[in-house]
């Protein structure tokens, strides 16, 4: 009952969002990622979103209209109104003043600790209540380097540069430090938002059974390749996915905990290249949480990209791309 | 050397070298040259006019109130202006640099600015906006208003208040500098750790921006101390704090937040200034640092500071909507109540700006509620002022425009900041533009009420109006702009583009950034429109000169003083009988009473201290900036010495006589009734300025006035 409530708030929503949409560009696909999720964890927030724009939109428009009302209703002059000019009280009107906003606040708070605990990215009930004991989560441990991301799958002793693949249908947890700085890993209709940061382990989990290709941003700034440090997501059925598995354990390029560290070293991906290690040394998620809190860092030469087009040369030329 | 440093450091000129100045700049190179021609130029000009004793005597080493606040205000205005140039560059840039085939010039790869200077300028923008032009333009209004609304002469620490000005001045001129000399933070206005630390931020740029910081957070923190201080103790008779104008409320809570919130951020950045100079571990990711510390320490004071310059402005609409509906503010009482209410719950809210922190969901519910209960007071003015026109009489002014535009854009920025409250929301926009279309949509709120404030209180402290049609003109050009920027912004946001992209991979996602440019441009003629404003109102000021009560219609204690306020701002310390002083007399008839006869009255001093002051602490700053180690201890030694100095020596003030006063009076009363045709000021000298009338109806009740009579029968 519940979920059909949602279920039909939702595409009523999604119609009035698209329909400027529509008039823009016509059929050619939804660049309204919020409003077009792909994923358990993006659906519930954009389920949230929706309760918390009807209840507020109800208020923030009233309230417009009735400022405009008065607006035309009391300019001087148009005697269309009667002027008072003592008044300036009233219980009953105070009663409201005060009374909408504590409803509102109140029924608002009670979605927004529910959502709060729904899509907790530590444990989000939103896919942990419909898992099956059989069921077989992927993990994957996610390193943010400057400025690229390493995708680990421990399971498979692997890892992919900058291209996240996962299979549908299937839930997925995410393990997330970084090496430098700390930005945010966002897949906008998959997951929303986690902060990675450098001797720290933070988590995240998604889950979608719509096959195709999602953006993935850094979305906080990081320093200088920021802008490039982007991701594609492919959501893949489970033939797919074992077929993309045996292809990266093909790979001839392996990593060290050694060559992570030459690996780490900043580089802006302007080429979008990815690299698919067929094996990884054991336990570099946890070796670089380690290393950091001992004191490594990655240092960024002085205005490395004052002549941008220059570093980029000279970053070719040291044969890193 | 505690830290290493990248590039050369000699003993003398420390970290500086010729390689520093980016001559070769092609955008900061001409701009230099412009810069050193008009500050050449504008010297010349003083000198030949000869007015530098004028400028001295008459500004630099003033204590007045009102000349601290314009000059604030004037600060403010300069560094908004820099701010729009930054934020003109930052759109022409995402205008430009969107797909892999944009061009890229300059040494881009695409558009036209390097990662590292786009950073520094949306940085630049940021802590320039917030906090050098926001923050200047609000205190200043402050200063000007509070110590006239309240009926006292100055405010209660003038030397204390110059040096507040001053400092927010070095401060002003150290990021300025920044531009010319070595090169500003690119870690945003807030900061990140560990990315400001040295080894991913070596150059000087962080050291700027610390100490700019540092210098803007003592400046606002001493005048928070005058100004509450004012306040509390400077109240004239009768002022009690149930008659006490809405602006006064607004400015005693704003005042509490900075008292209380700034220092947290001093000892957040000197902590910064250890890691950075010292080699501490405090926000480093290793060995024992802590880098969420910084950013919980930093939004503990960012968040209050959000409501710092959120309330005065606020306390802004609060004079200008009864004002110009003819009516005293409805509810007074819940006004005042969720002033302090707002004040209240800004302490307790800072971890909305990192609920992606991953912390659990008790902490990240807890604050989510916490954040949503601002929402509670702040709709509660809303209604306030939209009951405030209710059965009044409304016209629509320029100041009146400015004052409904804010009033829309606080219900937009409402609506979405209870958005951004609700982590399940927050997690899919935090980062993205959305915010960043959010808190503009606020801080418009509060330029919207800065030029209402600039036209409703001009003719005051001037004695003049500003031209009706010019206001108005650049109210619609603004209103045209922020509509075409910030309505694409929301759209971006909802299409998952994330924020300080320098480099925009989606090209579905140009459209908007043109349209955003136009809105730039729309902005950049409503800048012209200001400036018409001021040299057309300038121009025909002898025909706009007003009376005391500028509006006819104004209700507040300070519109019963003359216009231009004298320097004494009251001959005779009135008398306070209602909430809205200056309608009471106006509805009882005393609207032409002046005092019956004058006393001495004693005023503070002009000192050059408070400048000097502010010129070693730039030193100071710019020395910590560039490790010139010997220009650090001079200057410091020079600051401590100086202020040793003058508060041994104090300021005894000086006797303004009886006499003296009388005559500035007559004067004053003279011209003023040569503009109102002799019809609108009828001195009366007699009872009533400055004594009980208890012949006439009670002063204010509970709520509101009590005199319900309407004088426009
Ligand atoms: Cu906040």
């Amino acid at each position: 009952m519940q979920v059909k409530w949602r279920h039909s708030l939702k595409s009523g929503w999604r119609y009035i969002a698209l329909a400027p949409i529509l008039l823009l560009d016509g059929c050619a696909g939804n660049p309204y990622w919020i409003f077009n999720p792909k994923g358990l964890m993006a659906d519930s927030d954009l389920f949230y979103l929706m309760v918390d724009v009807a209840v507020m939109g109800v208020i923030v428009g009233l309230t417009a209209l009735l400022v405009v009302w008065f607006m035309w209703r009391y300019q001087k002059g148009k005697n269309r109104g009667a002027y008072d000019p003592s008044w300036s009280h009233s219980n009953a009107i105070e009663v409201v003043v005060w009374g909408i906003p504590i409803i509102a606040v109140g029924v608002l708070s009670w979605f927004a600790v529910k959502g709060t605990f729904e899509i907790n990215p530590y444990n989000p009930t939103v896919i942990t209540k419909h898992m099956k004991p059989d069921d077989d989560p992927v993990e994957v441990d996610v390193i943010a380097t400057d400025w690229q991301w390493l995708f680990v799958y421990p399971q498979y002793h692997m890892a992919v540069a900058n291209e996240l693949v996962l299979p549908a249908r299937t839930p997925v947890f995410f393990r997330l430090t970084s090496t430098a700085v700390t930005t945010t890993f966002f897949i906008p209709q998959l997951v929303g938002m986690i902060d990675v940061m450098p001797g720290m382990r933070t988590k995240n989990a998604l889950e979608s059974s719509h096959m195709g290709s999602y953006q993935g941003i850094a979305s906080d700034y990081a320093g200088a390749g920021t802008s490039w440090m982007t991701f594609k997501t492919n959501i893949l059925s489970a033939t797919d996915y074992s077929q993309w598995v045996r292809k990266v354990q093909r790979s001839p390029v392996s990593m060290s905990y050694a060559g992570f560290n030459r690996y780490a070293d900043p580089y802006i991906n302007v080429h979008h290249k990815v690299v698919y290690f067929s094996s990884v040394q054991d336990g570099l998620f946890d070796h670089v949480i380690d290393e950091v809190m001992n004191g490594k860092t990655w240092p960024i030469p002085p205005m490395m990209t004052e002549n941008m087009v220059g570093y980029l040369q000279q970053q070719d030329a040291e044969h890193r791309d | 050397m505690l830290v290493d440093l990248a590039g050369g450091w000699n003993p003398l000129v420390g970290r500086l070298a010729w390689s520093q100045i980016p001559y070769d700049n092609p955008i900061l190179a001409p701009l230099f040259v412009a810069v050193v021609l008009g500050a050449l130029m504008l010297l010349g000009l003083i000198t030949y006019y000869g007015k530098w004793t004028y400028l001295w005597r008459e500004w630099l080493t003033t204590v007045d109130h009102k000349k601290l606040g314009i000059m604030y205000i004037i600060i403010g205005l300069v560094m908004l202006f820099r701010g729009f140039i930054d934020g003109l560059m930052i759109r022409t840039q995402q205008a430009w640099a969107v797909g892999s085939q944009s061009s890229g010039v300059f040494g881009a790869l695409h558009g036209y600015l390097t990662p590292f200077h786009f950073g520094q300028i949306y940085s630049a923008h940021g802590l320039i906006m917030i906090l050098l032009a926001a923050t200047p333009l609000l205190v200043g209004f402050m200063n000007i208003i509070v110590p006239i609304q309240i009926g006292a002469r100055d405010m209660a620490y003038p030397y204390l208040n110059a040096l507040g000005l001053w400092l927010t001045a070095a401060a002003g001129a150290l990021i300025m500098i920044s531009l010319f000399i070595g090169d500003f933070a690119h870690n945003g206005w807030f900061g990140y750790a560990p990315i400001f630390e040295l080894q991913y931020s070596p150059g000087v740029g962080v050291d700027y921006w610390m100490w700019t910081l540092q210098l803007v957070a003592l400046g606002t923190t001493l005048g928070g101390i005058n100004i509450l201080s004012t306040i509390i103790k400077m109240r004239a008779p009768g002022m009690t704090w149930g008659r006490l104008p809405i602006f006064v409320w607004a400015s005693l809570s704003a005042n509490v937040i900075a008292l209380t919130s700034f220092p947290a951020l001093q000892v957040a950045l000197a902590l910064v200034a250890a890691d950075r100079y010292l080699g501490a571990h405090f926000f480093t990711a290793g060995l024992g640092g802590n880098l969420m510390l910084y950013t919980n320490l930093f939004w503990i004071w960012g968040h209050p500071e959000v409501y710092f310059v959120i309330l005065p402005a606020f306390g802004m609409m609060s004079e200008i909507f009864p004002t110009f509906s003819e009516k005293p503010l409805f509810g007074y009482v819940t006004m005042v109540l969720a002033s302090i209410a707002i004040a209240g719950v800004s302490w307790l809210v800072w971890l909305h700006h990192f609920f992606t922190m991953g912390a659990g969901p008790y902490v990240n519910s807890a604050f989510s509620v916490a954040t949503m209960l601002v929402g509670i007071p702040t709709g509660v003015k809303v209604f306030n002022w939209a009951f405030t026109m209710y059965r009044g009489r409304l016209t629509f002014n320029a100041a009146m425009l400015w004052a409904i535009g804010a009033l829309f854009l606080l219900l937009i920025g409402g609506l979405t900041g209870m958005m951004l409250a609700i982590p399940a929301i927050n997690y899919m926009v935090h980062n993205s533009v959305f915010v960043v279309a959010h808190f503009h949509s606020m801080l418009m709120v509060i330029v919207y009420a800065i030029f209402a404030s600039v036209i409703y209180w001009f003719p005051k402290v001037f004695g003049f109006k500003l031209d009706e049609f010019w206001a108005k003109t650049m109210f619609w050009l603004f209103s045209a702009g922020t509509a075409l920027v910030f309505v694409p912004m929301y759209m971006l946001g909802f299409m998952g583009m994330t924020r300080r992209l320098d480099y925009v991979f989606n090209t579905a996602w140009q459209p908007y950034l043109l349209v955003m440019e136009l809105g730039i441009v729309v902005y950049m003629f409503s800048v012209f429109a200001f400036f018409a404003l001021l040299y057309v109102s300038i121009r025909d000021h002898a025909k706009n000169r007003v009376g005391a009560d500028a509006w006819g219609t104004s209700r507040s204690l300070e519109w019963i003083t003359h216009s231009p306020v004298p320097f004494y701002n009251f001959a005779v310390v009135p008398q306070i009988n209602a909430r809205d002083e200056a309608a009471w007399r106006r509805e009882n008839g005393l609207e032409h009473i002046q005092p019956d006869h004058y006393d001495d009255i004693h005023m503070p001093n002009n000192t050059g201290v408070a400048i000097i002051l502010g010129g070693l602490s730039f030193t100071l700053g710019f020395a910590l900036t560039w490790r010139i180690w010997w220009l650090c201890l001079l200057s410091l030694i020079a600051i401590i010495a100086l202020v040793i100095y003058r508060s041994f020596k104090g300021d005894p003030g000086y006797i303004l006589t009886a006499a003296e006063l009388e005559k500035m009076e007559q004067e004053a009363i003279r011209r003023a009734s040569r503009i109102d045709g002799g019809h609108h000021l009828r001195p009366v000298r007699g009872d009533g300025w400055a004594q009980e009338r208890a012949d006439l109806p009670a002063a204010g009740t509970l709520y509101g006035l009590s005199s319900p009579m309407d004088h426009h029968k």
